[in-house]
């Protein structure tokens, strides 16, 4: 806000005059801006703090203390106990299939539904579409279970498209509010140069959905990457689970093993961490696109 | 992100290689604690022949149930045999383990807990593979300290109590945070170091519906004055912060010494060693009445072993069971996990820790805790803590009562 009051004028104005203006901060929102970021960072350090500590150290009662000595025997063990290498290639390869899947068929059924909106059949499958939003999967477990058994899909490709599933109501939301703000023009010019329906879509709107889609991929990410419930019940052989179900082991009601589930933790976010480092620039500016626009 | 392919690549070929030719045998265990232990007891089964390779599956209960639905589950359970097990046995879900040698060695007292638990009639569903015997954790350096003896009646408890605390130290560490560390310790204990559980659940059974105020035997009229000899320890006799404090801090404080005395199972031992392993402990019933002869441990099912009725492999399954029931290996396990052993030809438990406790589970004075018993629609743990927590004990018992009758009406 404070950076829109600058005014194009200010440029011919002397510097110190501008620094002036630029130190105008908004205090108010400032502090409680970085009181809400507490809320993000004092769990994360206890994360980091804990994943170094010695297992005597870690139940002492005090989650603040800084680890000491400082050890790495916690990740030795989350490593060897969950066999992380294979539990993070099968999550790698659920979330890929999913993001992907949800990408694309959240894609063409949006630009299907916008170009077709006239058709009775098209607005209604957008309602038909957007009804799963509000089943959560808890609700259709049991019948998801068997269905999956019968067809021979208990496992990770079962996940991939049971998840796909569920996150494409809400992908197709953000789609189709955002395809309503791209001009027809464009796709009009395209067809008087000769382009079928296919070529419009690949050559022009689908770079047009670049930003959304990074969005979409992103949200799709996220809930791959974390879902515990789903493949916990949906994959039959414990040696094709996902990270998340594998690191269930580490607690129970009778025992903690704070150091070792928490460098688990670690590990496990770190994918996580790091997808949303490089993409944040699309995240942010697909999120204020498709609110400012829709 | 191309590294991590590179990984789900080499883990996919890992999981693909590991079962040729040999038949797979889904082995369902979830006691996080003695995973190592099982995983060992699974190697060497797997070395020692060469038509079976057992998959340990440890992905826990969720995935368990899940099998169930998919009409495949795992080819043999050794899991907490608690009221959530109890329904695959109530649904005879599970087969008919009488005629294996495991069933006919189990002490038939034990036999008798397990039913309690659940059951499909005319069947042995579950073989009960490690009990736990829980009662009063006592620090043994502040005992000798102080001079106190082992208490035997609740009057000598309370009389130990009033010592330690008029000389600063709190006499129990109370971890009421917790709900079930309340339900399992302090509401467990009182009620079955006071009644004899088995008429007591054995006659409001048949009264089912009927129970409430005016009914023979109800919650109200008989757990009252163990309630109430409960909230005389919980409210003077604890720490002044135990409505704050959870399980792991409970823990930690019985490590360096805090308190004297802590109602937990034997599964905390292995917590309180994280933090000290040298703290010098001991075990003993917690006394309600005036009669030592009244006195009795609380038990409970930790593992038992099922085999579904819808597994493909049963003999299979039946031959590795007999192999986890061989006196080596089940011997071993209990004594790793504190637990004792449920078969008439089980090695007594020999670690100092629960010695106190020994002598009543293996005379039989055994009972089953409240908690374990009542159907898990009528939450205890929350109850009980609502007690502690200053709740009227005659009003929280009137509502046990209450959704007992309403249970039994829908049954």
């Amino acid at each position: 806000m404070s950076a829109q009051s600058i005014t194009p004028a200010a440029s011919n104005a002397k510097p110190k005059k501008i620094r002036a203006r630029m130190e105008r901060v908004n205090w108010p929102a400032t502090i409680i801006l970085a009181v809400c970021s507490l809320t993000v960072l004092i769990p994360l350090y206890v994360t980091v703090s804990m994943a170094f500590k010695t297992t005597k150290q870690a139940v002492d009662g005090n989650a603040f203390s800084l680890p000491n000595p400082v050890s790495v025997d916690g990740f030795k063990q989350a490593w060897t106990m969950t066999k992380t290498p294979v539990g993070a290639g099968i999550s790698v390869l659920i979330t890929a299939g999913v993001v992907f899947l949800v990408i694309f068929l959240a894609a063409f059924l949006s630009y299907s539904i916008v170009r077709n909106w006239d058709h009775r059949f098209f607005r209604y499958s957008f309602f038909y579409v957007l009804a799963a939003m509000f089943i959560p999967f808890p609700v259709v477990a049991l019948p998801q279970i068997s269905l999956t058994g019968r067809l021979h899909l208990d496992n990770p490709f079962g996940v991939i498209i049971l998840a796909s599933m569920f996150q494409l109501a809400f992908s197709v939301l953000l789609f189709t509010t955002f395809l309503r703000s791209i001009p027809n023009e464009l796709e009009e010019s395209a067809q008087i140069d000769g382009a079928s329906t296919w070529q419009t879509f690949r050559k022009i709107v689908f770079p047009l959905l670049a930003p959304m889609s990074a969005t979409v991929g992103i949200f799709a990410f996220l809930y791959a990457w974390n879902d515990f419930m789903m493949p916990s019940l949906i994959i039959s052989d414990a040696t094709l689970q996902s990270l998340p179900v594998r690191q269930n082991i580490f607690q129970s009601q009778f025992s903690n093993n704070y150091n070792v589930s928490f460098a688990s933790y670690l590990m496990a976010m770190a994918p996580a961490i790091i997808a949303y480092i490089f993409t944040q620039r699309w995240v942010m500016s697909g999120v204020t696109q498709g609110a400012v626009k829709g | 992100m191309a590294a991590l392919a590179a990984v789900a690549m080499i883990g996919a070929g890992l999981a693909g290689c590991s079962s040729g030719g040999r038949t797979k045998l889904v082995f369902a265990f979830n006691k996080r604690e003695a995973v190592p232990f099982m995983q060992q007891v699974v190697d060497d089964y797997n070395k020692s022949q060469d038509k079976v390779n057992v998959v340990m599956d440890t992905s826990g209960l969720n995935s368990t149930a899940a099998g169930f639905v998919r009409g495949a589950p795992a080819d043999l359970l050794l899991a907490n045999f608690n009221n959530q097990a109890a329904r695959y046995v109530n649904q005879c879900a599970v087969t008919d383990l009488s005629d294996t040698d495991a069933a006919k060695r189990v002490r038939p007292d034990v036999k008798a807990l397990v039913d309690g638990v659940g059951k499909c009639p005319g069947r042995t569903s579950a073989v009960p593979y490690s009990i736990m015997a829980a009662g009063v954790i006592y620090n043994k350096d502040i005992f000798a300290k102080y001079n106190l003896q082992v208490p035997k009646t609740y009057d000598q408890l309370l009389s130990v109590s009033k010592t330690l605390k008029s000389n600063g130290v709190a006499p129990f560490f109370g971890t009421f945070y917790d709900g079930w560390t309340v339900s399992q310790g302090w509401f467990d204990y009182a009620a079955g170091g006071s009644l004899d559980l088995k008429s007591f659940f054995q006659s409001i059974e048949k009264d089912g519906a009927n129970v409430g105020p005016n009914s023979s035997v109800s919650y109200e009229k008989d757990f009252l004055e163990p309630m109430n000899k409960m909230m005389t320890l919980a409210k003077d006799y604890t720490n002044p912060d135990a409505n704050s404090k959870i399980y792991g801090d409970g823990n930690t404080a019985m490590a360096n010494g805090k308190a004297a005395m802590y109602l937990q199972g034997p599964w905390a031992f292995s917590e309180i060693s994280k933090t000290n392993p040298k703290a010098n402990l001991g075990t003993f019933p917690l006394p309600m009445t005036d009669n030592p002869k009244d006195l009795k441990t609380a038990v409970n099912v930790d593992l038992g072993a099922m085999i579904p009725e819808q597994s493909k492999h049963q003999a299979e399954a039946r031959d590795f069971m007999n192999y986890l029931f061989q006196p080596k290996i089940i011997n071993a396990y209990n004594a790793s996990q504190l637990g004792f052993g449920p078969l008439k030809d089980s090695a007594p438990e020999t670690d100092p820790r629960v010695a106190g406790l020994r002598p009543y589970y293996e005379k039989g004075k055994i009972y089953a805790g409240p908690s374990y018993v009542i159907p898990q629609a009528i939450p205890i743990p929350q109850l009980a803590q609502s007690i502690v927590l200053g709740a009227d004990p005659k009003d929280v018992l009137s509502t046990i009562d209450a959704d007992w009758a309403r249970f039994a009406r829908r049954q």
